[in-house]
């Protein structure tokens, strides 16, 4: 789609149309004030060389404050519903601009799409501003809809969280009635969607039906204590044995039970359409319950958390979109208070296929299979390419390439350095420190494709980041102790594996990363010019192969079979893979702040996680 | 007449801000853009999150924004350019600012998503740290003024600001503000990195834009308080008094948004026991000085 598409082709986006003069006003506002949502993440965009806010446009940290929805790159399936519900969270006028990929099946067609380079972007975002301000508006706006944003209706158990079931019933461990809840608020929506990722049109007839469906149940009343369940009283009023105000209960019902269930649709003290508050996460949060039930009863059967609390655990996502993170990795957490009592990370965007046997029509000679694997890692292209390259060549009987040797570590090497400094804008993201997003974002953008010159020249500023970021006040506070491994784990590779002997933390980490930048440069200016590694002729050889290269994140192991030229099966064996199932052991009983800064300096790339 | 000029002059303060915020994001100033976004947040779509506390959800940008304004009446711009010249006007700064926390809670309790949530509580969390540090130094001040009134604390500066008679006073209330106002590096509660907005992540539309202006809002506010407390208020030589207060306020402002920027967000536990284990022994050292320097020198 290279023409400016008004953007209500569908009608689904825009703003409902009311006050003619304040709109053409308006609508240039909107066309003036883009913020973007990126889809998978900023660490990707700019790792495909993309500078967003060099066009004028802002970041934004979530969808409610967002306007574009700007996918870079060929989404997977699982990434495409999570960019839908994205989607459906955003305010109204909304857009969508695709970069180098298609538009997910769910979504309404992308308003403008676009190469993925930076000259494509700055022009696909002077469509957009036209188009904004052309069509922001809408006579009789549809609503948007898609299959992932109806929720399936789970039940949960208030006091036990792991409890799960599909129809209503009681807790097989505490027999209290389980809670409905929407499957969806824990499950892969993720990102800034906890409670309320459905268009909010369609939850408002939810909570019209099940407040008349709880209106006649609540025709006989009491009222009772919070605190003393013996009182019970015909009319409210005050506790004459602590003072507080009597709460409604339900006639002829038994205190232990199904309390919990009504106190999420509170009786008519709140007339917002609060349906199930108490069903999910919330439990005993629950806004409607002002009193109905004391903490202590909510939480008597929680086990303690570390600081002696206890408190109402909630399950909350965090990512795969989200502004600390790497885009693609989701990290659930059970948070208990802001401490986390569990968590676990996993991967929306890995490679799905390791060791796959390959069928004969699949037509994966050695090109297309360096090229499949390079594309699926957009973090870390170049170390990929050389590790296929490498296999494909040592099934094939080559002997160690002498001639492009210093080229290939060339390449190898300052992908490293652009890739730390993709952590390091990263690890400003989630610390709130711009400067150092803003500077290490810069600095890899120049050195990504930079020569070898180029690369010298940039020396003194990247040495310079380094000593300023070792003098930063607060940032080695804040980094010290943080992430600590078991010094007898032994699946580490790559920075945090070095870092290990240097105290182990996050702080250690960025050291160590900081010393692999300047090493690089080194070995750059003793090397080659970098260039892209290239395969070398091999013809229509079999036999298998296998190679080894230090990726910027670790060591990686890929062995291939090839036949008659082509790949028949291989075997890749990442870092990440590996480092991402620590992440359970790293944030156990953390406080959240540490627990996502602890993940975070894992460096996890979630596209090099195997399943 | 008072009234609109303050209020002008606090919301052309807010637009200021607002833009020198542009700047810092995206290296460019555009005085026209803090407008463009304002118009454009008016114009979006205002989403009511799934099953709000309706009341708190749509209190809480409003009270922000009311608890601004109104600690901002007390402070003078100049001898005579102040809304309402209190008898305990230094204690009310403080009384109106603690409801900042009411508002944050709101805003965290009332989406009814766990993002703000945890943001809110992180809030009650901050106050913890910070309250005894923003009481503490304005004690000290009002012992050299030995008024509560605030012309009468700008008025006992006319020789010496207190910036230089209480260091240790200023830069204790400058943080103590600046976690106050959850600017960088004190963002706790609404950490995009951490909770993706947190308190500020449901709100759009018009609600939005409320927001934003409280929170630019107060930190002018708490800026303008530390130009009255510490910076000798209207005091200068050749320009107006009024002109000495804006410059001296938005220069705190702004120089509050450059510290965040150049700082990674602090550790919850280590602003708690940096605030209590150093900074209230430090804030009751300032008050046994200043009272030494006062017994002292006459």
């Amino acid at each position: 789609m290279t023409s400016v598409s008004p953007i209500n082709t569908t009608g689904s986006r825009q703003r409902q149309a009311r006050f003619a003069r304040l709109q053409k006003w308006v609508s240039r506002a909107f066309a003036r004030d883009l913020s973007c949502l990126i889809v998978p993440g900023q660490d990707v965009a700019v790792a495909h060389g993309l500078n967003v806010s060099a066009t004028g446009m802002r970041v934004s940290a979530s969808p409610r404050d967002a306007n574009v929805l700007l996918i870079v790159g060929v989404l997977s399936e699982k990434m495409g519903e999570v960019a839908t519900v994205l989607y459906a969270q955003m305010p109204r006028p909304r857009t969508i601009v695709v970069l180098g990929g298609t538009t997910p099946s769910s979504l309404p067609g992308a308003d403008v799409s676009a190469g993925l380079s930076q000259e494509a972007l700055a022009d696909a975002v002077g469509r957009l501003k036209r188009a904004l301000a052309e069509g922001a508006f809408a006579v009789s706006p549809m609503d948007f809809d898609a299959s992932v944003l109806h929720a399936r209706i789970e039940y949960v158990c208030p006091m036990h969280p792991e409890v799960v079931e599909d129809e209503p019933g009681s807790c097989p461990k505490c027999g209290m009635d389980l809670v409905a809840r929407e499957a969806g608020e824990q499950t892969p929506e993720g990102g800034h969607d906890h409670e309320h990722h459905h268009d909010h049109d369609h939850s408002n007839e939810h909570s019209n039906e099940r407040q008349q469906e709880h209106a006649h149940e609540n025709a006989a009343t009491e009222y009772t204590c919070p605190m003393h369940p013996e009182i019970v009283r015909d009319e409210p009023g005050s506790c004459p044995k602590c003072g507080m105000d009597l709460v409604v209960r339900e006639d002829g019902e038994d205190e232990g039970h199904a309390e919990h269930e009504h106190s999420s649709h509170d009786h008519g003290e709140h007339d917002h359409s609060g349906h199930e508050h108490g069903g999910h996460d919330h439990g005993g949060h629950d806004h409607g319950a002002s009193g109905f039930m004391s903490m202590i009863e909510v939480t008597k059967d929680l086990p303690r958390s570390a600081d002696g609390l206890q408190m109402d655990w909630l399950e909350v996502p965090f990512g795969p979109v989200f502004p600390g993170l790497a885009g693609g990795l989701k990290l659930t957490l059970t948070l208990d208070g802001d401490g986390v009592t569990e968590g676990q990370a996993t991967s929306l965007v890995g490679l799905t296929s390791e060791g796959e046997n390959f069928e004969a029509s699949d037509e994966m000679d050695a090109e297309t299979f360096i090229g499949y694997l390079s594309a699926a890692i957009p973090l870390a292209p170049v170390s990929y390419r050389l590790l296929v390259c490498l296999a494909i060549e040592q099934a094939a009987g080559l002997e160690g390439d002498s001639a492009n040797a210093g080229a290939r570590t060339g390449a190898l090497e300052r992908e490293r350095i652009a890739s730390h400094l993709g952590w390091l804008a990263q690890l400003g993201r989630q610390l709130g420190f711009a400067w150092l997003t803003q500077r290490a974002a810069t600095l890899q953008l120049q050195v990504r494709e930079a020569n070898r010159d180029s690369l010298a020249a940039l020396e003194p500023a990247l040495r310079t980041l380094g000593t300023r970021l070792e003098r930063t006040p607060l940032l080695k506070s804040r980094l010290k102790g943080i992430g600590l491994l078991p010094t007898e784990s032994s699946d580490l590779r790559g920075p945090v594996a070095r870092a290990a002997d240097e105290g182990g933390d996050a702080w250690a980490r960025l050291r160590q990363r900081l010393a692999e930048i300047s090493a690089s440069l080194g070995l750059i200016k003793s090397g080659g010019e970098p260039a892209l590694p290239v395969l070398r002729d091999v013809g229509d050889v079999s036999g298998t192969g296998e190679a080894t290269v230090d990726t910027p994140r670790g060591e990686a192991r890929l062995s291939l079979k090839l036949e008659r030229g082509h790949v028949k099966s291989y075997k890749l064996d990442t870092a990440c893979s590996q480092h991402i199932g620590l992440v359970p052991k790293l944030v156990e009983g953390q406080e959240l702040g540490d627990a996502l800064l602890a993940v975070g300096s894992l460096d996890l790339s979630p596209w090099e996680v195997t399943s | 007449m008072t009234v609109a000029i303050v209020l002008l002059a606090l919301l052309g303060s807010a637009w200021l801000l607002a833009v020198v915020e542009g700047w810092m994001a995206t290296g460019r100033l555009s005085p026209a853009a803090p407008l463009f976004r304002g118009l454009a947040h008016l114009g979006r779509e205002s989403i009511v999150p799934r099953s709000p506390d309706r009341v708190f959800f749509e209190a809480a940008p409003v009270l922000l924004l009311v608890v601004a304004v109104l600690g901002m009446a007390v402070l003078p711009l100049a001898p005579d350019l102040i809304i309402a010249d209190l008898g305990t006007g230094a204690l009310f700064v403080n009384a109106a600012l603690a409801y900042v926390l009411v508002a944050v809670i709101m805003a965290g309790w009332g989406p009814d998503g766990a993002y703000a949530m945890i943001g809110g509580w992180r809030f009650l969390g901050q106050l913890i740290a910070y309250s005894m540090l923003i009481v503490m130094p304005i004690t000290a001040v009002a012992m050299r003024a030995e008024s509560l009134v605030n012309t009468a604390i700008v008025g006992s500066q006319a020789g010496l600001w207190n910036i230089v008679y209480q260091p240790l006073g200023f830069v204790l209330f400058y943080i103590a503000a600046m976690a106050l106002a959850f600017r960088a590096p004190f963002d706790l509660p609404s950490a995009e990195g951490e909770l993706g907005g947190g308190v500020d992540a449901e709100y759009t539309g018009v609600r939005l834009a409320v927001l934003r202006l409280a929170r630019l809002t107060l930190v002018v506010t708490l800026a303008s308080a530390t130009t009255v407390f510490y910076l000798g208020g209207w005091h200068g030589p050749l320009l107006p008094p009024s002109a000495w207060s804006l410059i001296k306020t938005l220069a705190v402002a702004v120089s509050m948004l450059l510290v965040g920027h150049y700082l990674p967000r602090i550790r919850e536990a280590n602003l708690m026991r940096w605030c209590w284990v150093l900074g209230i022994p430090l804030a009751l050292l300032n008050i046994i000085i200043v009272g030494l320097l006062i017994l002292v020198v006459p």
